[in-house]
């Protein structure tokens, strides 16, 4: 496949070199002459060989940002020849992003930080190269067991490979709000969890940040809670099993929560949510390990008081659920320069910059490679060391973690999960259940026919 | 034709020809390519499709979405609009009076014109926000409301709020455009009026208001084809939301293009939307006409 595109691109330059000289040499000695006279445009020319290698991630803090810099600075000097240009994408933007870059075929050599359901979504439209031999250059037996499951195509080969874990929907809370509340342990049961808000709540304090805004937020920890009521979005077979009581018990619970968050809530999406948390406003929250990051840096008051849990369900006999969106690494068909990309994608992972990545947002993104999780490097940081319980509990509940792509073992991955998430069909049952006051079972029965729409789509 | 005039004549065409040539480009070449492609579904990333004939249309016109998204999307344009207009009038009249610091103020009042979408919205999120904005912690001071309003996420609000920052970006075009007009308007006209004994509010309506019809009536009109295919500032605003209540026809375009892939179902949406400003231009130029007409 690669020589077809070299063959072409070989020949293209050709075509165009033919056409050049035929338009004009006198274009061409002008050129000669600016050349000439202009070094600077000679180094040009030059950098015009190298080999670009346009990197797109929605994971863009500051603190990342630096690390994926210095991993760039090692590749680089590694590579001579080879630039790498980093370009930050976001959690909400990305399927619009990308579907105009696969549009225009404008696509970025490596994507990584996307769930796993939008690799697997793209490569089932043959927009994606297969991972393996990355997987194999990373080595398979580094990484986790199971790791790259959710990555498996029907074809036999990887669409994209784990980058790290995120437990995205853990409980957080404060142990000075909790004990100054008469609460001894962290709720386990939806009653138990509207109790403590309840008790919480008050002062200018809200009791949870839940977002309830028509993004993909609300629909990918909605769907987290019609797990935790016992239900399922697709059955094993990907027919629509929305309309069930689970979903139901589901959209009371999460109107009932209703007076517990902030009236700002109806517009929530990830930023707003941790925000809420991390300043003080709200007693819980709901979010990933960056959590830790931002109270130790923005509110360090509270954060001796931090911890979490996992988000309580209807009741006992319901295993608790966890969001993880696999943050993956895939690499677009398209883009060009594919044994560059492979080459930096296995980089990645190499320990020396892989542990400064994962510490820029520690706990956050939970290593994938045991060879690392279990590396002193790694351990050694000024958070997990502090957080230590926290970090272990979302590291257990991540590798257990699911998400609409691949909602219980043994299911088939869904295609179409990152199209439902973008369509905003289940923040829209939300809204009109919870918002608009809406009929739950007109509204699911609706909604189910919006993603039955999208499914045959 | 004389062979100086057939060389004259082919001399024009030469010169308008890079023009033909440019707007055939970058406007009936799109033109032609969304119609065509409303004829189709297609994969967004792959633009892979067959073609369904006028089936996107059907499913546009038999939808309550579509039409619940054309009257939300006339709710915006008359809103935001009344108040540019009202707002922009009265800060031309004002800036054309001799008031102290007159060029300061003409500079600042473009600034919401010139500053990038994207900042002026985030700069009202922020002033709209719940717990930390500025809005709801004045009004709770000033004892106005017990607890932060919802600005964004429910309605009316969401609706009211996206009006109300719509009008704060664009008034400066109307001031703009007002302020050149009223700097021409012959002072003798207002001699006249004041000798005649119209007071502040007669020379207004008597003088100034047929002054200024001409160049309202084109900054109506483009600003209402102008407000009528607004994008960036709701979308960022409010997502279309709550529910679907300040979802305009662009937001749809979008969501249908890039959100659900369906490049064939957007390009039928934008066609609709062109054919409703369709109805605005021809009214322009209906206008012009009758303007033309001695």
């Amino acid at each position: 496949m690669s020589n077809n595109r070299d063959d072409k691109l070989k020949a293209s330059v050709a075509a165009i070199s033919r056409r050049a000289v035929l338009k004009g040499l006198g274009t061409a000695g002008a050129a000669g002459l600016a050349l000439g006279v202009l070094p600077g445009l000679g180094g040009r020319a030059n950098a015009a060989e190298e080999t670009t290698i346009r990197w797109w991630s929605p994971q863009a803090s500051p603190e990342q940002l630096k690390m994926y810099q210095a991993q760039i600075a090692a590749f680089e000097a590694a590579n001579p020849g080879v630039k790498v240009l980093f370009e930050p994408t976001s959690d909400e933007g990305y399927p619009a992003q990308l579907a105009a870059a696969f549009a225009a075929k404008q696509v970025p050599n490596i994507v990584t930080h996307l769930p796993s359901f939008a690799a697997q979504n793209y490569y089932g439209q043959g927009l994606l190269e297969p991972m393996d031999d990355v997987i194999k250059a990373i080595g398979e037996a580094n990484y986790f067991p199971g790791a790259n499951d959710v990555y498996k195509t029907a074809d036999g080969h990887y669409c994209g490979t784990a980058i790290g874990n995120t437990a995205a929907d853990m409980l957080w809370l404060r142990k000075d709000l909790m004990e100054k509340a008469g609460i001894d342990k962290a709720p386990e049961t939806w009653d138990e969890l509207r109790t403590a808000v309840s008790k919480m709540q008050g002062g200018g304090i809200y009791g949870a940040p839940l977002p309830y805004g028509l993004n993909s937020m609300t629909s990918l920890i909605f769907i987290g809670f019609i797990h935790r009521a016992g239900g399922q979005v697709f059955t094993k077979d990907l027919d629509i099993a929305l309309d069930s009581d689970a979903t139901y018990k589901a959209l009371d619970f999460y109107k009932s929560m209703r007076e517990f968050c902030p009236p700002g809530a109806t517009n929530y999406s990830w930023g707003e949510s941790l925000t809420a948390f991390v300043s003080g406003a709200t007693a819980t929250g709901i979010y990933a390990g960056r959590v830790l990051a931002n109270v130790t840096a923005q509110n360090p008051t509270i954060a001796p008081h931090v911890t979490c849990a996992v988000y309580p369900t209807i009741s006992k006999d319901v295993a608790p659920w966890t969001f993880n969106d696999f943050p993956s690494v895939m690499m677009p068909k398209d883009a060009g320069n594919l044994d560059a990309t492979k080459k930096f994608a296995a980089f990645l992972f190499e320990p020396a910059g892989y542990i400064p990545q994962l510490h820029a947002a520690p706990g956050h993104v939970l290593p994938v490679l045991k060879t690392v999780a279990d590396n002193p490097a790694y351990l050694d940081n000024a958070i997990i060391k502090a957080y230590p319980n926290e970090v272990a509990l979302m590291a257990k509940a991540a590798a257990a973690g699911k998400n609409l792509g691949y909602e219980n073992d043994g299911y088939k991955p869904n295609l179409k999960a990152n199209e439902i998430i973008a369509s905003n069909a289940i923040a829209e049952l939300v809204q009109r259940v919870v918002l608009n006051g809406d009929d739950a079972k007109t509204a699911v029965g609706d909604i189910s026919g919006k993603i039955e729409a999208i499914m045959k789509g | 034709m004389t062979p100086l005039e057939r060389r004259y004549a082919l001399l024009g065409l030469a010169l308008i020809a890079p023009t033909v040539l440019i707007l055939t480009a970058v406007i009936v070449y799109p033109l032609l390519s969304a119609i065509y492609l409303s004829f189709f579904s297609i994969y967004t990333p792959t633009l892979a499709g067959k073609a369904v004939g006028l089936e996107n249309y059907r499913t546009i016109l038999s939808s309550a979405y579509f039409w619940h998204a054309l009257w939300t999307t006339f709710v915006w344009t008359a809103g935001t609009l009344v108040l540019q207009i009202g707002f922009g009038v009265g800060m031309a009249l004002l800036l054309n009076q001799n008031i102290l610091f007159r060029s300061l103020a003409r500079s600042l009042v473009l600034f919401p014109y010139f500053i990038s979408t994207v900042v002026a919205v985030l700069v009202w999120r922020w002033l709209f926000n719940d717990l930390y904005g500025i809005l709801n912690h004045l009004l709770i001071a000033a004892g106005v409301i017990d607890m932060p309003v919802d600005w964004l996420g429910s309605m009316p609000n969401a609706m009211v709020s996206v009006i109300t920052v719509g009008a704060w970006k664009f008034f400066p075009f109307v001031v703009i455009a007002v302020l050149a007009r009223l700097q021409t308007i012959p002072e003798h006209l207002y001699e006249a009026a004041r000798i005649d004994g119209a007071g502040t509010f007669s020379r207004f309506t008597d003088v100034t208001l047929p002054q200024l019809r001409d160049v309202l009536s084109i900054v109506i009109l483009l600003r209402i084809i102008w407000d009528f295919k607004e994008f960036d500032l709701i979308y960022l605003l409010t997502g279309g939301g709550p529910m679907d209540n300040t979802r305009t026809l662009p937001l749809i375009v979008y969501q249908q293009a890039f959100g659900l892939n369906q490049m064939g179902m957007a390009a039928a949406y934008a066609v609709a939307m062109m054919v409703v400003m369709l109805v605005f231009m021809l009214a322009y130029l209906a206008y012009s006409r009758d303007r033309s007409t001695p």
